[in-house]
């Protein structure tokens, strides 16, 4: 039933990297989306003169607005999807591509990370994000489970047999990413972000975020979208709305997921970051194959 | 440990500088064997993953990412140079370059 799923990225890569690899004849779109959401949001053109997290949250505007993009470009060659998956907030991304809220809600939900990022700030939380390259869920799972309570960290995403996100206390992190290092890890890295999206200590910090998530009725995608939490294929609004609720608090298998899509007949999939991003941390098997835009 | 030949040497040497001329989109012969992979050529850890699965499916490796990982702390990994060398040891000691 399914052959080709559409796979969102979200946040995550600098605008730079993402604008380096949008081919001339895209850019005069992209333009003319980043100026008409910014105008409308009250965000600054020139990223460095937005004060705290409106700088943070216009990059991740600039992610989703490039996603579009790619994603309409995909549209315009052809390539249709048959289903689709957004890893982290690649969910917000693909609810507004897939039709189920406006390209303008689906910024407003982003914008809405400042009041989680406010409320962190105030209660004083010290949280982290990391990544851990060169070990799978299980080995990063069996390595924390006599060393970490999930109160000070958990595995936010398995992303890949040798990619892993973990987010918590930052302390639980720091410790955690050089106990990965002393155990061989090709690479562990911070994020430094002051916030733990996909550990649940979140939810206390994002009711906001998550009411507004709420705020409206939702459509039923266009393609359905596969939940990256119950690995249940969503076909109405209301799952769409929940999957963008559960998203900041909620620990992520997007390695199953992928796996997912492949039980499900998926042989082609498209990543829909402009920077092949989504690409570089996923793994299908051999009967597979990631398309990036390049590859377009 | 399995026998690396001069041919084999230069196989690999070859693999790992297209590898990087492609994924990096400069020319193979800008890149020598002082080139900095980060600096130079602006790579990242998942290219070199990618790099390590493509050479255990070429030469048939059981190699470990945590092997590598271990091997990397005694001997970081800056330059081409470093690159060739480490993988012509992989090649010759799998999962045992850790205690090389």
């Amino acid at each position: 039933m399914y052959n080709r799923a559409f796979l969102f990225n979200g946040i995550g890569s600098k605008p730079e990297k993402l604008l380096v690899k949008l081919p001339p004849e895209l850019m005069d779109k992209y333009e003319f989306y980043l100026e008409t959401a910014f105008g409308r949001l009250g965000l600054n053109m020139d990223l460095e003169k937005n004060k705290a997290y409106d700088g943070r949250v216009a990059e991740w505007i600039i992610s989703l607005i490039c996603d579009r993009v790619v994603f309409e470009h995909y549209l315009d060659k052809g390539i249709i999807p048959d289903i689709g998956a957004g890893y982290s907030s690649g969910i917000v991304s693909i609810s507004s591509c897939f039709g189920s809220v406006p390209h303008e809600f689906a910024h407003d939900i982003i914008m809405m990370n400042r009041a989680t990022m406010r409320c962190l700030e105030k209660n004083n939380e010290k949280l982290d994000m990391g990544i851990v390259i060169g070990f799978s869920y299980s080995d990063i799972e069996e390595m924390f489970k006599d060393k970490f309570s999930t109160d000070e960290i958990v595995i936010g995403s398995g992303n890949s047999k040798f990619h892993v996100m973990v987010s918590g206390r930052a302390d639980a992190v720091e410790k955690a990413l050089l106990l990965c290092q002393n155990e061989g890890a090709i690479k562990a890295f911070s994020f430094g972000t002051g916030v733990a999206y996909h550990h649940p200590i979140m939810k206390k910090y994002s009711q906001e975020y998550v009411d507004f998530c709420g705020s409206i009725e939702y459509s039923a995608p266009v393609y359905p979208i596969l939940s990256i939490f119950d690995r249940e294929v969503m076909t109405k609004g209301s799952q769409v709305m929940r999957e963008n609720q559960l998203n900041v608090y909620t620990p992520i298998r997007w390695d199953l997921a992928i796996s997912k899509l492949e039980e499900l007949g998926v042989t082609e999939f498209f990543d829909v970051s402009a920077n092949g991003a989504v690409s570089k941390f996923s793994r299908v098997s051999r009967k597979c194959k990631i398309y990036t835009l390049e590859d377009v | 440990m399995r026998e690396i030949t001069e041919e084999i040497r230069q196989e690999i040497k070859d693999m790992i500088f297209d590898y990087y001329a492609e994924e990096c989109e400069v020319e193979k012969d800008e890149i020598t064997m002082d080139t900095n992979l980060q600096e130079d050529l602006g790579s990242d850890s998942l290219m070199f993953v990618e790099l390590i699965e493509m050479t255990a499916d070429k030469y048939d490796l059981d190699i470990k990412l945590q092997s590598i990982g271990k091997y990397m702390l005694k001997s970081p990994m800056d330059t081409m140079s470093d690159v060739v060398d480490m993988f012509c040891k992989i090649y010759q000691y799998g999962n045992d370059i850790v205690n090389q």
